[in-house]
């Protein structure tokens, strides 16, 4: 399919065609920029709402319910799900679906979801880039879901206008996020699984710990996900917050800065180390070797020798405003 | 964040494996699933119960390479069926559809004929199943790739 | 809280130094070893135990305290004094398919060829609470076992048999309640008593959300109508094994024995507690819990399972749960064969496998027993496959003199220390599960599924490796083996069955239905009403399966599993 299709296709919220256009996304090539650079200018509708949690909480499950219940509202959702790869073979059980399957079906939502390709932060390098494809394909909301792999769950930070931290009673989840930093990075703490015994402790624990950051005082609210609970303070919650993000500018600037860092640390990779890995394959090694060299001493030299940055690769001015 | 990682943008290939049907033999599946993803793939399990149009529909959303299917209750010609009408019904010509579990001999050809390829049975070496599922995932990439 | 099971543990010491093993290894084994040489391989049964060369009487601990004699606490020996001097085994084959009119045939086949109990396969838009006209179910009917979507199908299926003279073991358990009130329905119209009424449903839910996934509402509301029947059963059909707590589907999914045994039994005191919660007393319910085990490849494991099993469930149910009644101590059990031991290549070594497992079961004290057929992996059963899996129980009952003597493996040092061993893993396993917070929480969490998934999987990579043997499966594999002859169900079974509701349904009178629908609507909104005579007049009034379970799917919703892979 050529772009142009593609770029319709995703515009006019084609459900298959965004399908594709994320897998050419998530192959992270000159295609994939030629695809975003056309719809760039259809994005920034979206409200992009970050869960992270430790695993078993129930971020999928109240995902499954989140959008039913917004969708209902009228609002059109779209989900992303990242899950951890293998480190040992690469690949990765996607096992976010299960939970929130029926809904889909029934309400015709579109979901996707991507291998963390090994990056350590919660979410695949590629994750920024689809967001761009569902938002241009004319979400109200899209909700990702992290890895959740806890404290290293960081980077939905940079990503979402609001990110949602969900704890669970049992465990000790709430007090591992009290001493695991995650409550630098909530606006809104979930408590789930409130039908459960010990839930009011968790929801206490939240509530004595959370503190005003940049002027917004982080909700807490507690949610039963199976019978649909505490999913209109949940709502009224994001909507608070959306709003106040709105009139204070935001996280936007903050993702902005963090897109370009991102696409630059790539053009980096890609190009330096297409050079660099060459000199690393080279005899040039051994004779360094030989010479009983320290390696940082190599790197330094190596790179003040290569430093072909500005030659060549100039940064181009892809980025439309 | 890796550095020098990971910098072929190659995909790998992405499994749907399901039971679309009323079977809840899931140990095989189970077994079907690690094994993909220790071979590389991504791989994505439906769940118990999926109806052939919910995996019909998760097949397109996850733009998989290929569906494989799997039963051990007899409903293989039934179930297989609906899967690959759906495909047709919806015009998708680059997913290929896999089959497995417990398939007498004689359905093998006519499953074959409308296009669920392997329907390998019980015994099967995974290596078999992997490389099998590797090929029909390719031939579907490239037909993306058109 | 110092919990019942690391006291328990306390009292092994499995792993104890044992001098003469140690000496023997190095003035003898060794250097014949090193001079012969010897098979390089790991020596570990399916629990991962590692087997040493031999068993000396020092890896036996308390043996006198711990055996006893058959027929007396705590039963590792046996639950009878006589066993099969007594009374043989139950030979009970599993089976159902096609029509209820095909599954009538069967069963009075199997009756003519000695059979001594009769056990029925449902198929499986039955077992999922739904009937033969659902879009779903095309495809399904009769295919996996017999259709029944309204009281005339089983009706049909016990038509000729006096239900006063035999007893029947129903393999289902969504549905249970469903089923076991159509047995009830007929017994009724046979003008048979229900305290003359004998047999089981399986009814074990909890081992559906662990192993064969047939479930149609969230745990609790199964559990609810689980304990209806246990109290209704119990006052009322005093012969009835209202439940069947199973690990067989639990190794069948992959488990290893260790872990068969140890999420069985741990299902088992779930249940027991629920009898208690429901104001029962122990030695009244108790003693109709009855169980129902997997006999695999490796002899001596499995044997060693089964007594091991009998000493846990005497032991916790007399200190535990303060048993008095020595009925509610004796573990009674069922055991089938391995189907996954069961291979489609060579198809006839099935029966030597089939044999093997059954010597352990009846070695292992089973009260009843089913053997595979050497078809397993084709098809369900041909009536050829039945016949020689039936004989192969005969002759283990008639010409081999296994059962002449009682446990003749009692004493034996390697038994017995397996014994003890797999005793000691499975109180591990208690206190695990009771930490993190009981089974139900532990099934729901996914741990349990996932620590059979894993055992699965690694045992599926030593066969890949060629670690672990198969023969003909990965070893001795023949090329271009001849097909065998196989059951094929007819496909006009399936239209049989649509056409036989349809009947009824036009012929009900739909009042009544629809009367007996909502009173048991009323009554499963409330927790205080037994729902046993709802479902009783419900199936009378020929609702249908799904009609019926309809009712709780509107009430109680439905479940979907912990993801696990
Ligand atoms: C284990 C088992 C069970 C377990 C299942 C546990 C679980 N959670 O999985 C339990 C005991 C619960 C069970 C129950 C039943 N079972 Co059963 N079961 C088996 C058994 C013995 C082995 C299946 C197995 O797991 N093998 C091991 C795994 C690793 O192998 P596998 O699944 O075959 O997968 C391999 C290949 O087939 C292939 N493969 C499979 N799927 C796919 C998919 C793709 C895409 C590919 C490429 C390859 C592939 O690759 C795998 C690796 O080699 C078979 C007989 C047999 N020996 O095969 C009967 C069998 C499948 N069961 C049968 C029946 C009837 C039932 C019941 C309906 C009985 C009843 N009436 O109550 C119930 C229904 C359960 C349900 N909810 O669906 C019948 C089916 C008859 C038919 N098709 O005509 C069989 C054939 C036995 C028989 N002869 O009667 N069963
Ligand atoms: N009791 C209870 N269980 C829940 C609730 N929400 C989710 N769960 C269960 O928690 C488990 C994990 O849910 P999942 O959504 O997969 O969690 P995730 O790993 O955070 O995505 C599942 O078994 C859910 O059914 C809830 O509100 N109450
Ligand atoms: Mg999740």
């Amino acid at each position: 399919m050529d772009t142009l299709s593609i770029v319709r296709g995703i515009t006019a919220g084609d459900q298959r065609i965004v399908a594709r256009a994320i897998s050419i996304i998530e192959e992270d090539n000159d295609r994939s920029y030629e695809i975003i650079r056309s719809i760039y200018g259809m994005t920034g509708h979206a409200h992009i709402i970050g869960i992270t949690g430790p695993p078993g909480v129930g971020k999928s499950t109240m995902i499954g319910v989140l959008s039913r219940k917004l969708t209902e509202m009228g609002k059109k959702v779209s989900i992303l799900a990242v899950d951890a790869s293998s480190p040992f073979s690469g690949g990765t059980i996607l096992g976010n679906r299960i939970r929130m399957q029926d809904t889909l079906s029934r309400y015709g939502i579109y979901m996707r979801s991507v291998s963390n390709r090994g990056m350590t932060g919660g979410l695949s390098r590629s994750t920024w880039n689809i967001v761009k494809v569902l938002d241009a394909a004319g979400s109200d909301f899209i909700i990702i879901e992290t890895v959740g792999a806890g404290q290293s769950d960081i980077d939905i930070v940079y990503l979402a206008d609001t990110v949602i931290v969900t704890l669970a009673p049992g465990l000790g989840d709430s007090i591992q996020a009290i001493k695991s930093g995650m409550m630098e990075i909530g606006d809104i703490f979930v408590i789930n699984k409130m039908d459960r015994e010990d839930s009011f402790f968790a929801l206490k624990d939240i509530m004595d710990n959370v503190y005003e950051r940049n002027g917004w005082m982080p909700r807490v609210v507690g949610t039963n996900s199976l019978k649909g609970e505490g999913y209109d303070d949940l709502i009224r919650a994001i909507d608070d917050h959306r709003t106040f993000s709105v009139a204070h500018g935001g996280k936007r600037r903050i993702r902005y800065r963090e897109e370009v860092r991102l696409a630059l640390s790539r053009i980096v990779e890609r190009h330096v180390w297409k050079e660099f890995g060459k000199l690393l394959e080279s005899g040039e090694m051994d004779s360094y070797y030989d010479e009983h060299l320290d390696p940082n001493t190599v790197a330094t030299e190596i790179f003040a020798q290569n430093n072909g940055l500005s030659q060549g690769n100039s940064v181009e001015r892809r980025v439309e405003f | 964040m890796e550095a020098g990682k990971n910098l072929s943008s190659s995909r790998p290939i992405k499994v749907l494996l399901a039971k679309p049907a009323i079977d809840g033999h899931d140990r095989g599946i189970f077994v079907l699933a690690r094994a993909l993803r220790d071979a590389g793939m991504d791989v994505i399990y439906a769940g118990l119960l999926p109806t052939p149009e919910q995996v019909v529909d998760i097949a397109i959303s996850e733009d998989v390479d290929v569906i494989g299917l799997s039963l051990l209750n007899g409903a293989h010609m039934t179930a297989f069926k609906k899967v690959v009408d759906l495909l047709k019904e919806r015009g998708v010509e680059d997913i290929a559809v896999v089959g497995g579990g417990i398939i007498p001999d004689d359905d093998k050809p006519k499953l074959e004929a409308i296009g669920v390829t392997g329907n390998y049975g019980p015994g099967t070496p995974l290596s078999t199943i992997i490389e099998h599922i590797r090929k029909r995932g390719e031939e579907a990439r490239k037909k993306k790739e058109m | 809280m110092d919990s019942f099971w690391k006291k328990k543990l306390e009292g092994f010491n499995t792993e104890r130094k044992n001098e003469e093993y140690e000496r023997w290894v190095a003035s003898t084994l060794a250097p014949w070893n090193r001079q012969t040489g010897y098979r390089e391989r790991k020596y570990q049964n399916s629990s991962e135990i590692t087997i040493k060369e031999v068993y000396t009487k020092e890896d036996v601990q308390d043996l006198e305290k711990k055996l006893g004699m058959p027929g007396e606490y705590p039963f590792t020996r046996g639950i009878y004094p006589n066993m099969y001097r007594g009374k043989l085994w139950t030979m009970r084959m599993f089976s159902g398919f096609g029509t209820p009119e095909d599954t009538n045939r069967r069963l009075h086949y199997l009756i003519e060829n000695g059979e001594t109990g009769l056990s029925i396969a449902f198929d499986m838009p039955t077992l999922y609470g739904y009937d033969a006209d659902n879009p779903r179910s095309e495809g399904e009917i009769g295919k996996c076992g017999v259709n029944v979507s309204t009281l005339r199908d089983m009706e049909t299926i016990f038509k000729g048999i006096d239900l006063s003279k035999v007893s029947t073991s129903m393999t289902i358990n969504a549905p249970a309640a469903i089923l076991t009130a159509m047995y009830l329905a007929i017994a009724k119209k046979q003008g048979v008593p229900f305290d003359k009424v004998s047999g089981t449903v399986q009814a074990d839910i909890l081992k559906e959300y662990i192993a064969q996934k047939e479930w149609m509402y969230p745990p609790e509301a199964h559990i609810r109508i689980i304990r209806d029947m246990m109290v209704y059963c119990t006052k009322n059909v005093p012969k009835w094994n209202y439940i069947s707590i199973s690990g067989y589907h639990i190794r069948e999914a992959g488990s290893s024995a260790v872990q068969e045994l140890a999420f069985t039994l741990a299902d088992g005191f779930y249940y027991v507690d629920l009898g208690i919660k429901a104001g029962l007393n122990v030695d009244d319910f108790a003693p109709r819990l009855s169980f129902f085990f997997n006999s695999s490849i490796n002899f001596f494991e499995e044997i060693a399972k089964m007594r091991a099993a009998r000493r846990i469930w005497a032991t916790v149910m007399k200190e535990k749960y303060g048993a008095k009644n020595p009925r509610s101590m004796m573990l009674r059990f069922h055991t089938q064969t391995s189907g996954y031991t069961l291979t489609w290549q060579q198809p006839l070594n099935n029966i030597i496998r089939t044999t093997i497992e059954a010597m352990a079961a009846v070695l292992g004290g089973t009260q009843s027993l089913h053997t595979n057929s050497y078809d397993e992996a084709w098809a369900l059963p041909s009536d050829g496959a039945v016949k020689v899996a039936l004989r192969t129980q005969q002759i283990i009952a008639e010409e081999s003199g296994i059962p002449d003597v009682i446990d003749p493996l009692g004493g034996s040092y390697y038994v017995e220390w397996l014994t003890d061993k797999m005793e000691e893993e499975a109180y591990r396993y208690f206190d695990r599960i009771e930490s993190m917070g009981g089974i139900l929480e532990a099934i729901k969490k996914g741990y349990i599924q996932k620590e059979i998934a894993d055992t699965s999987y690694k045992r599926q990579k030593r066969l890949e490796s060629g670690d672990e043997i198969m023969v003909g499966v990965n070893k001795y594999v023949e090329e271009g083996e001849e097909p065998i002859n196989y059951l094929k169900i007819d496909k006009k079974a399936e239209e049989a069955q649509i056409a036989r509701l349809r009947e009824i349904k036009r012929t009900r009178d739909e009042a009544k239905v629809k009367k007996a629908l909502e009173d048991l609507r009323r009554a499963m909104l409330d927790d205080n009403e037994n729902l046993m005579p709802y479902y009783i007049r419900a199936v009378e009034s020929y609702a249908t399966v799904q009609e019926i379970s309809d009712v709780g799917r509107e009430i109680f919703g439905s479940w979907k599993e912990p993801v696990i892979v």
